[in-house]
């Protein structure tokens, strides 16, 4: 009882459908990076800035590090909410109250945390308290903009 | 019995035993046997025989006629090693996990799918009271598809990948594995770990963060010297056998493994550097993108790579062709993963450098396909009876399909439309179930009669493994990569809210029967490897060893 059975395999080189194939593939793909070197990145999660108005409110996420927690394109990873469906109020279950006695601006209220409603650590979940690092200003943009958010 | 006798200086009973059986009294008496008297291992307390016994005939193997054994002569048991390490062992443990994981992982997949149409109403969260506070375990739509996700990928490609690499190496290169105990153990240890790891990813105090890297970091450990013990047993088993001139399969799995093995290593390591978070973020995106096209997509091309020849019995249509893939491969994989670093603090150039990457990925994945499809020529006929050809033909078909959908989504026009919808979720969906997992239900339909010494039975299981899987995820695919189309329309056309998710609800209700069909697939390879397992009809096939002079099956 034995088992090496090498695989045959044809010596015939490279044919040139093989070798003329390849050739295209990267002279489309040399071109295609040479005459697209200009332009700029947009900032990370920037894929949802075309949904209108975005952008400043994007600033303000990244700088604050929102995407970091709830993923580049903000509809959560790990254990950490989506930040889609806002509009349509609180998904976790520790919010739930907040959402029924705020329905207009529970979110305002949650990313301030400094309401004694929402301070508690354990409530909070690590969800950090923005309301000394950014303004109500900053706070109802970034509101708004997450509102937009499908 | 006294303990002693089991200390005499022949050979165990099991050793000998069936040189002697069948052997006449006669015979055995002649030899002098002294068990013939006092039992088969009881050497020292032979009595006075009227014939003088010579000493080589005491010291050499007894006989033993089992119908004059006593139940205290029972020869003492020889145990199994704790951790067995008989050939296949490895890829045995790994395969078997593999296809539990692919029916946990698509059970998960039907509720992530249910979540996109349902989210709030799925989702809940339990406080589990402790002894230090307590644990929240919360259920919603991140915790579901980070649960898929990783099951996916680490639970059934992970296994299914490491267990084909284990698998195919020895008998490519004619030789059993270095230290197959050692694989054997790091089987055991992945599965522990992913088991642990998808728990904690339901509980936001334990899970990291990052898509594709939420363990945490003990599991994450785990994990880790799981694959540095199957780097150990893959590269030395290559060390000895260097004299051989490896297969191209070979060179796929070396590069996808260390590859793998360093990318994990550096998404375990990463949170202790304290990145800021947007170079987390980076981080994140490079390490989702690389682990596709290094990991997922290597080990399927060298998967492929085997079976077809194999299966189809032909050889490999070129070694040129195929090598002429590999490095074109090696290198435009690695700068593809540039492609995913988007942000303001990343120089554009370096993204389109990745994305031009990308956008040439279609020749390694083309020239596999053409050579593979080469090879089969004469034999197309196999493509109409389920089973390994069809799986593994399918799979190519997805392989191209991804390739090119990758390379459209790289171009700077389709980007711009498609980031941040449901495009990118389908085109991974197209390459982690369309060509991956195809690729490992093709090698699992080679490997298990191998491995499990018995064939697969006539149920009709594998139609519905292959057209569930092929189906469903061409289905699910195709919506998740039309709604993003959709989506990207809708908004730049500037589409109010409620009006894209009422659109998009049809495209997420028909990826979410597309899952059903992959659910129902991989149900059904679980049960047809259950049957086989069970009720299947004997067969015997090669094993590897070492030094092995002919060649036949395999």
């Amino acid at each position: 009882m034995t088992v090496h059975t090498p695989i045959e395999a044809g010596d015939r080189g490279i044919p040139r459908w093989a070798l003329g194939l390849t050739l295209a593939f990267f002279l489309a793909g040399g071109g295609y990076f040479a005459s697209n070197l200009d332009g700029e990145n947009p900032p990370i999660g920037g894929g949802t800035a075309s949904s209108g108005g975005g952008a400043a409110a994007l600033a303000i996420m990244k700088g604050a590090g929102c995407q970091a927690c709830h993923g580049s394109d903000l509809k959560g990873q790990a254990t950490f909410p989506s930040l889609h469906g806002v509009k349509n109020g609180p998904v976790s279950a520790n919010l739930a109250q907040l959402g029924t006695d705020h329905p207009e601006d529970w979110a305002n209220i949650w990313i301030a945390g400094t309401d004694p409603a929402v301070s508690d650590p354990t409530l909070r979940g690590g969800m950090p308290a923005f309301g000394a690092k950014l303004t109500a200003e900053e706070i109802a943009a970034v509101v708004e903009y997450l509102k937009t958010l499908p | 019995m006294s303990p002693t006798s089991y200390h005499c200086s022949t050979p165990p009973f099991h050793a000998r035993a069936p040189a002697r059986i069948g052997q006449s009294d006669e015979a055995i008496e002649e030899a002098g046997d002294p068990s013939r008297s006092v039992g088969y291992n009881a050497a020292g307390f032979a009595p006075e025989t009227t014939r003088s016994v010579p000493q080589e005939a005491l010291r050499a193997p007894m006989a033993v006629n089992p119908k004059k054994l006593r139940p205290y002569d029972q020869p003492p048991k020889v145990r199994a090693p704790i951790i067995p390490d008989g050939p296949d062992a490895a890829a045995t443990l790994y395969l078997v996990a593999a296809a539990i994981w692919l029916t946990i992982g698509t059970g998960i997949g039907m509720l992530w799918a249910a979540e996109q149409i349902l989210p709030n109403q799925l989702a809940f969260s339990l406080e589990v009271p402790l002894l230090s506070g307590t644990l929240t375990v919360a259920l919603n739509p991140a915790t579901v598809a980070s649960g898929f996700w990783n099951a996916t990928l680490y639970g059934w490609l992970g296994n299914a990948g490491l267990g084909a690499i284990l698998f195919i190496t020895p008998r490519l290169l004619g030789r059993r594995l270095v230290d197959e105990q050692m694989a054997t153990a790091s089987a055991a240890l992945w599965n522990v770990g992913m088991l642990a790891g998808l728990v904690a990813v339901y509980m936001p105090r334990l899970a990291g963060s990052g898509p594709l890297t939420e363990f945490p970091l003990p599991v994450d450990g785990v994990l880790l010297l799981a694959l540095l013990l199957v780097n150990d047993t893959f590269w030395r088993t290559l060390l000895v056998a260097r004299d051989r001139v490896a297969y191209i399969s070979i060179w796929y799995f070396g590069v996808a493994l260390a590859a793998f093995t360093g990318l994990y290593a550096v998404g375990t390591l990463a949170p202790l550097l304290n990145l800021p978070d947007v170079g987390s973020a980076l981080a994140n995106a490079f390490y989702g993108r690389a682990v596709e096209t290094l990991w997922v997509t290597g080990v399927a091309v060298g998967v492929l790579y085997y079976i077809v020849p194999r299966a189809t019995g032909n050889r490999l249509y070129s070694s040129g062709v195929a090598m002429l893939g590999w490095v074109s491969w090696a290198g435009l994989a690695t700068l593809g993963t540039l492609g995913g670093l988007v942000d303001t603090s990343i120089p554009f150039a370096v993204t389109q450098l990745g994305n031009a990457a990308t956008l040439m990925l279609v020749v390694p994945a083309f020239l596999a396909i053409a050579n593979l499809a080469l090879s089969i020529r004469g034999r197309w006929t196999m493509i109409l009876s389920p089973g390994t050809v069809p799986l593994a033909v399918v799979a190519l078909s997805f392989l191209g399909a991804t390739s090119l959908l990758e390379a459209i989504g790289a171009l700077g026009s389709v980007r711009g439309l498609v980031s941040g919808t449901e495009w990118p979720v389908g085109v991974r969906l197209f390459a982690y179930f369309g060509t991956a997992t195809l690729a490992m239900l093709a090698l699992a339909d080679h490997a298990f009669p191998r491995l499990l010494r018995r064939d697969w039975g006539t149920s009709p299981l594998i139609h519905v493994t292959l057209w569930g899987t092929f189906a469903g995820t061409a289905l699910a695919g195709l919506a998740l990569i039309g709604g993003g189309i959709v989506h990207g329309r809708l908004v730049v056309g500037g589409a109010a809210v409620d009006a894209i998710d009422g659109t998009l609800i049809w495209f997420r209700g028909a990826a979410g029967a597309g899952i059903g069909l992959l659910a129902l697939g991989g149900l059904a390879a679980l049960l047809n490897l259950f049957l086989m397992y069970t009720s299947g009809r004997l067969a015997d096939y090669a094993l590897p060893i070492d030094a092995a002079p002919a060649a036949v099956g395999g």
